[in-house]
């Protein structure tokens, strides 16, 4: 693993509650600064995100995005792999969804509509990652660089796609997706659609993968050590492709359940910085799947509530992320992301 | 004329464009020539140009807003450096991060203090020999001092790596740490001022910014330079002289937008697809950067032997 267990001293559970109360000591003092009131702000982002049914629905929604998103940092990451376009994967997975949503025969039933539109954006985020993995392994193409830029590609996509194919009037969206493409709704009276499901399910299957098949050892072999793992006769080529495809596929299938499930449509502004936050869900789960699920619905919550500082204690929602990278940081300065390195850089 | 004005004005936009790439650039090279890479700068820059508006707004002086940008460079430089080189962080995620931060922050504050209003900006500066140059006179003749700076930034960056005992020594940090800590030299305090002096460039590129445009800032305003310097650099092979080069072709790619919209042979291209371009560029220049490898301790935290 490209994580370090702690040799000695506290465990990483105290050293996780430390990182915790000096980002809430922050958090408090910042917004002191700004002149508003930490208990309300606290309050506020609790009562937005799971004061009423709407809200949770919400939340409930927001975290199925960012386990998928976390899912598509982490996978990369655990081969230190630097996957930092895990928003524009999702963003060409919402656009696959959006028109092949509207493009899906009618007469076609529900379940045979959803998943080939599923699949499709599924296809189409990994296509979109393997892009970077491809110049990676094969030009050893700095990927930070490549994943990103291809994000601001994706968003001039998108827009293209809202303003020129399929522009719905005078708002900021496509046309509505067919009706059987939608993913229906189970409970009645509840704006909670079944996407959830297939988040939790992408995350164990993924936890399997990584855990328990020849792909995933080789994954964290290389993220252990890469020169070691290719003079162990492992392709890190072809393994560097296959990571950035199962991630793509994740944020494509993020993409798909933001149009099939929650908006119906591509919005002009339908990521709230989904991609990114999802980078800090996986760190702070340590890469670790199953983690994943707890974090992202911590991550959702604050997503979710910040929304509410607006209009409950006169903040922007930007606040959200200061708190997430503070608790990143604080999580590496306590030791509970650690990364390990080639002993002798100087012998390269 | 009306095709020759039309030129003059997309070289003009082309090169405002161009100035904050080149100052992050030249920042950024510095900093991994002495062994780190800073993925900050973006945030970096996003916090010089809500610093230099937040200024220029409140005191009306754009130089003063100037001074400002450059000011909270260092500020950005010192945690930075702290976590970077004192902590040995990891660069990637802290980097990372910092970006994350600078985005909510500077949204935030924005939100806050300033809305939609905007401050000064910096008057052209005109330098009486080269105005009356054909072609190039009417361009240079409309850019403002940031222009100049850059180009003085970009032989002070060659002077101080190329020319210096600091230099040679940072360099060292950067490509053989333990040779160099070997050889009596302390590599921590040799990044530290490094990632500072790299942090008060990127923080002006920011400045440059929102000097060059409307005196305002709009959250991600950087909308992802910080990134495409990063890949200027590796395109120059961490020389700047070609940093300046390169920082201008991509100034003109952006610039190409506002060609696109002017001329009628380009109208039928979705204005998305200029959009696009810079970003799409850099990917394709990342991947042709012929024989360019990173100082080889970029991006490994530096542990002094015991520690």
């Amino acid at each position: 693993m490209a994580f370090k267990e702690l040799a000695s001293g506290d465990s990483v559970w105290v050293r996780s509650i430390l990182a915790l109360i000096g980002t809430l000591t922050a958090m408090a003092v910042l917004v002191l600064a700004l002149g508003a009131n930490p208990f309300i702000v606290g309050k506020t982002i609790v009562l937005g995100s799971l004061g009423n049914k709407w809200v949770l629905a919400q939340t409930i929604t927001v975290s199925g995005i960012l386990i998928l998103t976390a899912l598509a940092a982490s996978i990369p990451f655990s081969a230190r792999l630097w996957n930092i376009g895990g928003e524009g994967q999702m963003t060409v997975g919402a656009i696959a969804a959006a028109v092949i949503g509207l493009l899906v025969p009618e007469q076609w039933p529900a379940w045979l509509a959803i998943s080939m539109v599923m699949f499709l954006a599924m296809t189409s985020g990994a296509v979109w990652a393997v892009i970077p993995g491809w110049l990676k392994a094969n030009f050893d193409a700095s990927e930070i660089v490549t994943t990103l830029m291809l994000n601001f590609v994706a968003m001039a996509l998108a827009a293209w796609v809202i303003f020129h194919v399929f522009p719905a009037g005078f708002v900021q969206r496509t046309k509505t997706i067919l009706l059987t493409a939608k993913l229906p709704r189970p409970f009645e009276g509840w704006f909670v659609d079944i996407g959830i499901f297939f988040s939790v399910l992408a995350a164990l299957i993924i936890w399997v993968v990584i855990s328990k098949t020849r792909l995933g050892f080789s994954i964290r072999l290389i993220g252990a050590n890469s020169r070691a793992s290719k003079l162990a006769g492992i392709k890190t080529n072809s393994i560097t492709i296959w990571t950035f495809l199962l991630a793509g596929a994740m944020a494509g299938l993020a993409g798909a359940i933001i149009v099939q499930g929650r908006d119906h449509a591509l919005l002009q502004d339908f990521s709230a910085n989904f991609g990114y936050i999802g980078i800090g869900v996986a760190l702070v789960a340590r890469l670790n799947p199953i983690a994943i699920l707890g974090s992202a619905v911590v991550f959702a919550i604050l997503r979710v509530g910040s929304n509410s500082l607006q209009a409950g204690a006169g903040l922007s929602p930007a606040v959200g992320e200061i708190i997430v990278a503070t608790f990143v940081v604080l999580l590496m300065l306590t030791g509970v992301i650690r990364f390990q390195y080639p002993e002798n850089p100087d012998a390269h | 004329m009306l095709t020759e004005a039309i030129f003059i004005a997309f070289f003009v936009i082309g090169i405002q464009l161009a100035v904050p790439l080149l100052l992050a650039a030249l920042g950024e090279l510095v900093q991994e020539k002495s062994g780190v890479l800073n993925i900050g700068i973006e945030g970096v820059m996003l916090i010089g140009a809500f610093t230099t508006a937040f200024v220029g707004i409140e005191t009306g002086n754009p130089y003063l807003a100037l001074l400002a940008g450059g000011f909270i460079g260092i500020a950005c430089g010192i945690v930075l450096s702290f976590l970077y080189v004192y902590r040995g962080t990891d660069q990637i995620v802290t980097g990372l991060m910092f970006n994350i931060f600078a985005f909510g922050l500077t949204g935030t504050l924005h939100g806050l203090f300033l809305g939609g209003q905007v401050g000064p900006t910096l008057p052209a500066t005109q330098i009486p020999v080269i105005s009356d140059l054909r072609w190039l006179g009417p361009i240079i003749d409309q850019q403002n001092m940031m222009f100049y700076l850059g180009l003085m930034f970009m032989f002070f960056v060659y002077w101080a790596m190329q020319r210096t005992w600091w230099g040679l020594y940072a360099r060292t940090a950067g490509e053989r740490p333990l040779a160099a800590e070997s050889g009596g030299l302390n590599v921590l305090r040799l990044r530290y001022p490094a990632v500072i002096v790299g942090s008060i460039l990127s923080s002006l590129g920011g400045a440059a910014l929102v000097l060059g445009t409307s005196g305002g800032f709009v959250p991600g305003m950087t909308a992802g330079r910080g990134f495409i310097a990063l890949g200027v650099v590796v395109l120059a092979r961490w020389k700047p002289m070609l940093v300046l080069i390169f920082a201008f072709a991509f100034g003109l790619t952006q610039g190409l937008q506002f060609l696109g919209g002017r001329l009628d042979t380009l109208s039928g291209i979705p204005p998305q697809f200029w959009t696009a371009l810079p970003y799409v560029m850099t990917v394709v220049a990342v991947v042709f950067a012929p024989g360019s490898t990173y100082p080889a301790a970029v991006g490994i935290p530096y542990k002094r032997a015991g520690r």
